[in-house]
């Protein structure tokens, strides 16, 4: 009878807070797929090219899975403490019927011990088989291929999962058993307390919520206008007005709400009633509503972010070349240390791995040679008087600033670059004697210092390398003069190889790049080449470095951001949501009596579901629309405040983040709302059924 | 003269076929247009569970109920809905006025429900409000009203959309004794004055005087009648007559006078 009693309730919990324990579901999806990244086939890859990074970021996980069971303890708790309290009057007679109170608490500890394992057999192989397709789904995306991908169970991973849900579960159960259990029977057998909390006067919401309409506006304009990024304290303020400039508007939302009870659409069917009840669930859950309205900017925030930086590591580039084209891959391989005698070119040719390569090319590097080097070897100082006189801004200045250093430049032989255009299928260039071009690096060159640079450039101005006068001539090359992304020059010349010669004396580095021949690359991955051509290399015992290389580091940061905003975004998602929606049922619940009210005014069924269905539109409503306000000054804030050295968004990319941000969250929310409104129109169905009252 | 509602045979039983509790068994009545009928019965007697299923919380087993010619336990969906908000007016024991609106609000919510424009009823919701008055706590909410005054704007939210009939459930239940009494005068009023047809369940004594006719339930069968002659009988006569046949309920019709 015991056993039948805790399956009959654990199963009628599961159903009348089904959100909840979906809610449930998807945290242990959530831990699980977080948990077991390092067993992620990108993330294996990825290990055996950045090792350091990949085992810093494996570090992180658990300092991120603690932080995030301490918040859904949180939730557990609260949506346990509703389940509870409606049950209050059972347990009375439990107690009545002569239960003893530790057969109680054995009945609902055992209750929730089995809602969990059924949770865990859900979630466990729902998580398993997602992160295998997430595993998949990159590993297809970043062009590894899916052929070598084996089934992976991670049993840490799991392991973990169980035991830190079971805590949370288990902590969050003692404390709210604790606190049933120490009351006197007499407070259980009376029906719950309605809960109204008195209510303040009027003009206090009227001066909340203008309050917190000030507040906002405060902490947006420091946001945009980067002032949050000054200092400690500064940033502390913003976060401050923020914080509390939500709580000051949720509490005075009610005010407004209340303009709209009395100023609009009086004849649309139940609208008073509607907007009272609205009204009434903000007011008294204000503090909660606007939590759940900053979590869901939390999550806004790390997605909009982590969409950023993903795309920032995963874009080939974002400098557009002069001649309209990108500076996409074009070299596969760069041997290092090239010293004459072509000793590596032998290796290859001996190893038969010529005929791997579609092209193979030299590029000279050089500083000069000639000069004392005491004075500096080189002076630009019409190009730099040009660049004062140009208008104030940013780019000028770091301009200016890089330039002003740029006393002893690499020197780039012509030959060698003119290999590299004719590869990115750009023209070749052509200098006279006395001609160079300049080079700058992709990383440094934004689009607006390249439009700044090319405008002084075309005036060709002259400029004395070792004491003779040369003239600056065409546009500002961008190309990536090696694989390897870490040997990059802010400021180089590009000069013939004659003059190259001249002015290096023989004394400058060369490095061999090299292209793979294009029938190894049919029928299979540029990845799975590269890393097959890594094998033979090795073997031959070369010293390369490898697109790969450069590209692994890149998709390191693209996948560690986009696992872990992804991860948090879930998160706080799922926290924000199952509040809102665990709160509006409850609410609808205690409202029972006045929904059979109006059954016996004569509303029908589809009328109050569509009244639940408004209520429910406000309510998710409300914190989504703060939060996505919000958001936009958030976003914007981080990508220039925290991303600034990295990303070169302009304000169409950051609408576009943000656009499709909102998109995302309008989806979550709508699924939500539709979730939260079946669960009330079931409710309201079983108030429609005639009932004996005598 | 037309009854407005016909109650014929109806029957209602709960528990195992085999041992039934008759709640209603075949009772048979009519109410008459502008008639203020009492229905009063002991505890478990039945009254309620008629009025729940006249006002259709609840399905008879058997019978019919007529109102105004019409079938009511065919009603269903939007019918039904417009059965309960426009034909009926339901005054409850408790009041049940919603305490998150205020009492203008209340008594406008049937029209909200019915979508009924607001201007159209708005000179009687003002008429009623100085006939029962409530105009002072129009803008309130029911927590700052007291017991009369609650059952007041319950009485106007009731009588808002004029329904054919007012179904009171023990409306003097939750009230002190000048409350009920005014209350009473004021239900007696409207079925004198404004020709408003009431049938009225209730364990009041003193209520049920206002009444002209009144029905004795028990055991689920009506046991006995009472009718009083507005002409010739006072309400303190009607009152004594009411008294004597309560003294005697519960001990079954021998002890009848």
């Amino acid at each position: 009878m015991f056993y039948k009693l805790i399956t009959r309730n654990s199963a009628r919990s599961r159903k009348e807070n089904g959100l909840f324990f979906a809610s449930l579901l998807v945290s242990i999806i959530a831990f699980y797929i977080i948990l077991a990244l390092p067993r992620q086939d990108v993330m294996i890859f990825l290990d055996k090219m950045e090792s350091q990074a990949v085992d810093r970021l494996f570090q992180m996980i658990p300092l991120f899975f603690g932080m995030t069971l301490l918040i859904l303890f949180f939730l557990v708790y609260y949506a346990g403490q509703f389940q509870l309290e409606r049950r209050r009057h059972e347990f009375g007679v439990y107690l009545m019927m002569g239960m003893r109170r530790p057969k109680l608490f054995l009945l609902l500890l055992a209750e929730d011990f089995r809602s969990s394992l059924l949770s865990l057999a859900v979630g466990l192989p729902a998580a398993v088989l997602l992160s295998e397709l997430i595993s998949l789904a990159t590993a297809r995306i970043v062009g590894m291929g899916i052929v070598g991908h084996r089934f992976t169970l991670s049993p840490t991973a799991v392991l973990w999962t169980v035991l830190g849900f079971l805590a949370i579960k288990l902590g969050a159960f003692l404390l709210l058993s604790g606190r049933i259990a120490g009351q006197e029977l007499g407070a259980l057998l009376s029906e719950a307390p309605k809960g109204a909390r008195r209510r303040l006067a009027a003009p206090i919401y009227v001066i909340s919520f203008i309050l917190g309409l000030f507040f906002l506006a405060a902490a947006y304009a420091m946001a945009i206008r980067g002032l949050s990024w000054y200092n400690l304290k500064k940033m502390g303020t913003t976060l401050l007005l923020g914080f509390s400039g939500t709580m000051f508007l949720f509490l005075g939302l009610g005010s407004a709400i209340g303009f709209l009870v009395n100023h609009t659409g009086r004849n649309r069917r139940l609208h008073t009633f509607t907007f009272r009840q609205i009204q009434e669930n903000i007011v008294l859950r204000s503090g909660s509503l606007a939590v759940s309205s900053l979590l869901l900017l939390a999550a806004l925030c790390c997605l909009g972010a982590g969409a950023a930086v993903s795309g920032y590591f995963n874009r080939d580039s974002n400098v557009f070349s002069l001649f309209g084209k990108t500076d996409s891959h074009i070299l596969d391989y760069t041997f290092p240390e090239y010293q004459e005698g072509a000793e590596t070119l032998r290796q290859i040719e001996s190893n038969d791995l010529g005929a791997c390569f579609s092209q193979l090319f030299e590029i000279n590097l050089g500083h000069i040679r000639t000069g004392d080097g005491q004075q500096g070897d080189f002076t630009m100082e019409s190009v730099l008087e040009a660049l004062e006189q140009a208008e104030a801004s940013q780019d000028r200045d770091v301009l200016l600033n890089n330039l002003g250093y740029a006393v002893h430049p690499y020197l780039i032989s012509l030959s060698g670059y003119n290999h590299l255009l004719s590869l990115a299928e750009l023209p070749a260039l052509t200098l006279a004697e006395n001609e160079a071009a300049v080079y700058m690096n992709h990383e440094d060159s934004t689009p607006g210092r390249l439009e700044l640079m090319n405008e002084i450039l075309e005036k060709r101005p002259a400029v004395t390398l070792d004491r003779e006068t040369f003239y600056l001539t065409g546009t500002v090359q961008t190309l990536n003069l090696v694989t390897d992304r870490a040997i990059s020059l802010s400021f180089a010349l590009i000069v013939p190889d004659q003059v190259f010669a001249r002015y290096t004396q023989g004394d400058y580095s060369t490095y061999l790049n090299a292209v793979l021949n294009p029938e190894l690359l049919r029928s299979r991955s540029l990845m799975n080449a590269i890393m097959d051509m890594n094998e033979r290399l090795d073997e031959a015992g070369l010293e390369y470095e490898s697109h790969l290389q450069n590209m692994g580091r890149k998709l390191f940061y693209a996948v560690a951001a986009g696992y872990l905003t992804v991860y948090l975004t879930v998160i706080f998602l799922i926290i924000a949501n199952t509040v809102m929606g665990v709160q509006f049922l409850m609410s609808q619940q205690k409202s029972g009596r006045r929904y059979k009210t109006l059954i016996r005014l004569g509303a029908s069924y589809e009328l109050l579901c569509r009244c639940a269905g408004k209520q429910l539109n406000w309510y998710f409503g409300l914190p989504a629309a703060v939060a996505v306000i919000s958001s936009l000054f958030g976003i914007r804030s981080l990508l220039t405040g925290i991303l600034g050295y990295l990303t070169t968004a302009t304000a169409l990319e950051l609408m576009g983040v943000s656009a499709t941000m909102i998109f995302l969250l309008a989806v979550v929310e709508s699924v939500y709302i539709a979730a939260a409104r079946r669960s009330a129109c079931r409710y309201l169905l079983t108030l429609m059924t005639p009932e004996r009252e005598e | 003269m037309k009854p407005v509602l016909e109650i014929n045979a109806l029957k209602k039983y709960y528990g195992k076929p085999a041992n039934p509790t008759k709640a209603l068994d075949g009772i048979t009545f009519q109410v008459m247009a502008g008639e203020f009928l009492g229905i009063m019965g002991s505890s478990g007697s039945g009254k309620s569970t008629l009025l729940n299923c006249i006002a259709t919380v609840i399905r008879p087993d058997s019978g019919s109920i007529i109102m105004n010619g019409a079938s009511v336990l065919k009603l269903k969906g939007a019918a039904l809905a417009g059965y309960r908000g426009k034909q009926i007016g339901y005054l409850f024991q408790n009041f049940e006025l919603l305490d998150n609106l205020t009492g203008k609000e209340n008594i406008l919510l049937p029209l909200s429900i019915q979508n009924v424009p607001e201007k159209e009823s708005r000179k009687r919701l003002h008429s009623l409000a100085d006939y029962l008055e409530i105009r002072d706590v129009l803008d309130k909410f029911p927590s700052q009203m007291s017991g009369g005054q609650k059952q007041r704007v319950a009485a106007a939210r009731a009588l808002i959309l004029t329904p054919g009939i007012i179904l009171a459930d023990e409306p003097t239940g939750a009230l002190d004794s000048r409350n009920a009494k005014s209350l009473m005068e004021k239900l007696s009023g409207l079925n004198q004055d404004k020709n408003t047809t009431i049938l009225m369940v209730t364990h009041d004594t003193n209520a049920a005087s206002y009444c002209r006719r009144i029905l004795f339930i028990q055991d689920g069968m009506i046991f006995h009648e009472l009718r009083r002659d507005m002409e010739t009988e006072s309400r303190p006569d009607f009152y004594e007559r009411i008294l004597n046949v309560t003294a005697h309920l519960g001990g079954g019709s021998a002890n009848v006078l």
